[in-house]
């Protein structure tokens, strides 16, 4: 036996694993129930995909039923956030990654707009002190030396 | 204007260490989907922490091999520096503090004057009391004294890892060091079962996380585990579950069933009798837990655990509560049906406890006398 490719081995097929098998549909059903009570009581809604037994293919499907939309947001904060909507408009895929890149919570949100994405009040109140601040150390810049 | 840090909000502190409210949102959400609460309750949780004040917390290690603690400070980030410094005050842990000797000590002493009734007590091992409890000491003090005296102050008691929360290996048979769960000693605080071994990370934090959000106990099962957690076996919510409704078991841990990734029940996997948050909330940030890696599940989060036969008998063939048991583990599930007892209806076991106490010290004297140490 001279050669590698001469090493009888046998390359075993993937596992076929268990998971959510028809799952998926029962998720997209729940999403429809969820896109109407959005559109009938403006309330929104979350399913938390980490708290389901899902495997690899399962979310794979699951990610190919629902697309790419055409919003994508990045958020930079104690670790990347992928938030995007998928191609059925009012649902977004929303996945928090640590400083390390790991996954924290992958969610789909049902709603307008998620709500990590809108500033707070008190940080409107804070970006409009720090202008006026702004505002002030320019002035006092401008401001011609006496001696 | 806060004089000191004991006065200064969750999000207050946020600020001092440059961790955005969106970053904490985040925090609170990965929390949130640990604890199988709603998605929605991420942003709550975030917003109500942020306006509380930081809770004292002691850390107390006894009969342990530090396995919870590695598990806890590689919990998912924010990490538990920012949850140790931000949410809640981490006032005293000899293994992570920088301070030794009497100053560690005076630093636990003032910690539990300054916040009496206030503080949350997390301990980490069982407590031995062979030989008056010379098998675990620190700064003088036996580890079943240090326990008695740091629990007088306690809001609540948090046992993290099978040894604090059912003895763990300490306890299994012979038990030399005459070791106890922390229900054998304290009986009159609200006491949370962390358990595992060792616990999921965020299983730990999120039980305190939401203790302090709500400063409530949360629900618990017969065995005092937060229900969050604990309400599934590993067997219910395993993705390999329909092999086992299909009859398809790996009979070897190399056949062609274990490559197919069926089911380990006759492998020895104690999935079906085993009550945690592994198969939904996994290890390692999400990656996998042990039945996704090929092993099955060895139940380190039940009571008794190493006591209860191969981890590779199936369970149709292993003797789980087999007659004869020593009496210990009928005693330990005693104290813990008492002690769930009363922290349900919220009156005091203490004489429980007294009497598990001396029924603990009687043991360990026995088994001095007989020359088992």
């Amino acid at each position: 036996m001279s050669r590698l490719s001469e090493i009888p081995i046998r390359i075993e097929p993937p596992p076929a694993l268990g998971g959510l098998g028809g799952g998926v549909t029962a998720i997209l059903s729940e999403l429809i129930s969820l896109l109407e009570r959005l559109t009938n009581s403006q309330e929104s809604a979350a399913i938390d995909l980490r708290s389901l037994p899902m495997n690899v293919d399962d979310l794979a499907e699951l990610r190919r039923a629902l697309g790419e939309g055409e919003v994508r947001a990045t958020l930079d904060a104690e670790g990347i956030s992928a938030i995007r909507e998928t191609k059925v408009p009012g649902v977004w895929w929303v996945e928090h990654r640590d400083r390390h890149g790991e996954l924290m919570a992958e969610l789909i949100e049902v709603t307008r707009m998620p709500q990590i994405l809108m500033t707070a009040s008190e940080e409107i109140a804070t970006g409009a002190r720090l202008l006026r601040e702004q505002i002030a150390l320019r002035s006092v810049a401008r401001r011609p030396l006496t001696v | 204007m806060p004089h000191s840090d004991a006065e200064v909000t969750v999000g207050e502190m946020l600020r001092r260490h440059g961790i955005s409210r969106r970053g904490f949102i985040k925090f609170c959400t990965a929390a949130a989907s640990a604890m199988a609460l709603p998605p929605a309750m991420g942003v709550a949780m975030a917003d109500q922490l942020a306006h509380a004040l930081r809770p004292s917390v002691l850390y107390l290690s006894f009969q342990e091999c530090t396995g919870c603690l590695e598990s806890l400070t590689r919990s998912f980030a924010p990490t538990i520096e920012n949850l140790i410094f931000n949410v809640i005050s981490l006032d005293y842990d000899d293994t992570l503090m920088a301070a030794a000797g009497e100053a560690a000590e005076s630093a636990r002493t003032k910690a539990m004057q300054d916040n009496f009734g206030k503080y949350v007590l997390i301990v980490d091992g069982s407590v031995p009391t062979g030989a008056g409890g010379a098998y675990c000491t620190a700064g003088g003090h036996s580890a079943v004294e240090t326990l008695r005296e740091a629990a007088k102050g306690a809001a609540a008691i948090v046992c993290v890892g099978t040894c604090s929360a059912f003895g763990g290996i300490p306890f299994a048979d012979p038990n030399p060091t005459g070791a106890w769960p922390v229900t054998a000693i304290v009986g009159d605080k609200p006491i949370i079962n962390v358990s595992g071994c060792p616990p999921i990370p965020e299983v730990i934090t999120g039980t305190l996380l939401q203790f302090v959000t709500t400063g409530k106990v949360p629900e618990l099962d017969e065995h005092l585990r937060p229900k969050v957690f604990f309400g599934n076996t590993i067997h219910d919510r395993c993705y390999r579950r329909p092999f086992y409704d299909e009859g398809k078991f790996a009979k070897s841990f190399d056949d062609e069933g274990a490559r197919n990734g069926w089911c380990l029940y006759e492998l020895g996997c104690k999935g079906p009798t085993t009550y945690n948050a592994c198969a939904t909330v996994k290890w390692n940030g999400g990656t996998s837990f042990p039945i996704e890696s090929g092993h099955g599940c060895l139940g380190c989060s039940e009571p008794g655990f190493w006591d209860k036969g191969s981890f590779y008998a199936a369970q149709s063939t292993a003797l789980w509560g087999k007659a004869g048991e020593s009496s210990p583990r009928e005693v330990l599930e005693l104290t813990a049906s008492a002690v769930a007892a009363g922290a349900v209806i919220g009156v005091a076991s203490a004489g429980v406890s007294r009497l598990r106490q001396h029924r603990s010290e009687q043991n360990a004297d026995e088994r001095e006398s007989n020359g088992d140490n």
